[in-house]
């Protein structure tokens, strides 16, 4: 019976857990909701989104169980400066192109590592006495679950080629590489991994397939048959760099020039129609062209008249480098 | 992480096409066309969906924004704010649905991102009276008119998934009112701008005249006097926006 009664946690030390872990998933949070506008793909933006909630409710729940335990209420503290570098380095891919990086520390890293470190604290933490810290944990144990699955099949889906399958690794190698120089992030050394299970977490609000589905784009565009004609006729002008034969599409007092000097500083060899937009009777087409060196984002205005579809506007909406950079670190 | 973040930093896919409001606008009326879609045809719904799936993503990352931005804003703010992620990204899959039920596509119109400039005001209490009361009260008039209209036109998939999303933005609204108090508390200077705020986005938003007071069908975006009474506006503020959508400019 007394075997029943024996702890491996003080109060004072489960309060200083609960703050600890309450710092990490904090942080989380607030990083999750600033990178939603900062994330292009809509699957990754649903995703963060329905986690950011699901992270405040255990950050409360963290917070709440503290006066408790004989402290105050709602406070995060990191168990080291270590555990403050990883979450630095954990916030820090913000650019468009990094949704790979944000992802893979959050899912693959953070995640998966607060996973096995609230499971180490549940089966450690005395059943007769610590029921309450027990139950939360239990509850950010699903949660994890759900999530690190969910955010898991994001990733398969973003991650379609071999360079962003090894940019990665490498950035997962980076953050549990600072993740194991902190002690996790309890500062108490890394807890034992946990066995895969076979189980699928269950689905409530958070599909990441249906996410996927509902990111993917039309499957054709409805273009009336004239302008679809027109527009091939252009697009191969574009790629042509035929001055000439763009210029019969442009409407009268529109100039060439933003598109042609954009084109004729780079080597270009693709070109797709990547949207297709309607503004009352005219037509928004935005073609991508794509080179070794670059990618360059056309974008024009077609509207109908007595000689057909002809380019009423056109701009150049973006030029970049094709691959984007890998992370600093 | 960069606090708050530049408008022009708002991350889209490529199949999405950005353009200024009043662009839409002009290019809309100068093509003999109501600058607003109105609900008159199963075209015009889908574009005033369409509309509203934009927004809702905006709502959603300035949400997001907001749960990041204040992190000194106390923490039941921050919960309201992360709450309000989640129903806005839940929101953004239903018009995704429901743009699908409709036969359109994301990206068949223009993106404005007046909403997500709104959402980028500087002072937590800006935001939440600008965006919570502000954008949201738009959105209650917005929905409500369309619950309408979805239920005349007999498409109850339309009609009962946008009767709760405005369930949500009701909540919203009353969030708004909450935190606009609450974090001006002892500071009437800072509740007076962030008044003077929301009321400018009122304005913005009657549209020149697009939003007013009247029947579902004879107004392009009537004010639901009611809803906004429930969400926790004063009689005093309904009145006062009724008698701006009387003088507002042309948008």
């Amino acid at each position: 019976m007394t075997r029943l009664l024996a702890g491996h946690f003080s109060v004072d030390h489960s309060a200083r857990l609960m703050r600890n872990y309450r710092y990490a998933v904090e942080r989380a949070m607030r990083a999750l909701g600033g990178w939603i506008a900062l994330t292009p793909e809509l699957s990754a933006k649903l995703l963060l989104g329905r986690h950011v909630w699901d992270l405040a409710q255990h950050a409360d729940a963290f917070g709440k169980r503290l006066p408790e335990l004989r402290a105050h209420a709602q406070v995060s503290e990191p168990a080291s400066d270590r555990v403050v570098a990883f979450m630095d380095a954990l916030e820090e891919p913000e650019a468009p192109q990094q949704t790979v990086e944000r992802l893979v520390g959050v899912y693959r890293v953070l995640k998966p590592h607060l996973l096995a470190s609230y499971h180490d604290h549940l089966v450690r933490a005395n059943p007769v006495y610590e029921p309450p810290t027990r139950r939360i944990l239990v509850g950010c144990i699903d949660d994890e679950r759900r999530h690190i699955a969910a955010g898991e099949t994001i990733l398969g889906h973003l991650c379609v080629t071999p360079a962003l399958t090894e940019r990665a690794g490498a950035w997962q190698r980076r953050l549990e590489g600072l993740l194991t120089a902190a002690g996790g992030v309890t500062g108490d050394g890394l807890p034992p991994a946990l066995p895969e299970r076979n189980d699928v977490p269950v689905e409530t609000s958070d599909d990441a397939r249906e996410f996927i589905r509902l990111e993917t784009p039309t499957a054709s565009w409805p273009i009336p048959e004239e302008l679809r004609a027109a527009l091939g006729a252009f697009g191969d002008s574009l790629l042509a760099r035929d001055r000439e034969a763009l210029a019969r599409w442009l409407a009268p007092g529109v100039l060439p020039d933003p598109a042609r000097e954009a084109l004729g500083a780079a080597t270009l060899t693709s070109l797709r129609l990547v949207a297709f937009a309607r503004l009352g009777h005219q037509r928004l087409v935005k073609w991508r062209l794509e080179g070794p060196d670059a990618s360059v984002t056309i974008l024009s205005r077609w509207a109908p008249g007595p000689e057909g579809w002809r380019v009423a506007m056109l701009d150049v909406a973006r030029i970049e480098a094709p691959h984007p950079a890998l992370p600093r670190r | 992480m960069e606090r708050p973040i530049a408008y022009d930093k708002l991350a889209r896919e490529d199949r999405w096409v950005r353009m200024r409001a009043r662009e839409v606008a002009e290019s809309k009326i100068e093509q003999a066309l109501p600058p607003f879609p109105d609900l008159s045809t199963q075209d015009s719904i889908r574009e005033r969906v369409h509309g509203i799936l934009v927004g809702e993503m905006q709502a959603m990352e300035g949400a997001g924004r907001t749960v990041c931005d204040f992190p000194d804003a106390g923490w039941e703010f921050t919960m309201d704010m992360a709450r309000q992620v989640w129903d806005e990204s839940r929101h953004v899959e239903i018009y995704l649905r429901l743009i699908e039920h409709l036969g359109g596509y994301p990206g068949e119109f223009p993106e404005t991102t007046i909403l997500w400039r709104c959402a980028c005001a500087e002072d937590a209490a800006a935001r939440v009276a600008g965006v919570n009361r502000g954008l949201e009260g738009l959105a209650c008039d917005v929905f409500n008119q369309l619950v309408h209209i979805a239920g005349k036109l007999g498409d109850p998939i339309l009609e009962r998934a946008v009767e709760f999303v405005l369930a949500d933005e009701i909540t919203h609204v009353r969030m708004g009112s909450k935190w606009l108090t609450k974090l001006t508390e002892g500071d009437p200077e800072r509740r007076r701008k962030a008044i003077e705020f929301q009321e400018n986005i009122d304005e913005r938003f009657n549209l020149g005249g697009v939003r007013r007071e009247g029947d579902h069908e004879t107004v392009s975006i009537s004010i639901a006097t009611d809803v906004r009474r429930m969400a926790g506006f004063t009689e005093e503020e309904i009145e006062r926006l009724i008698k701006t959508t009387q003088r507002s400019q042309v948008y």
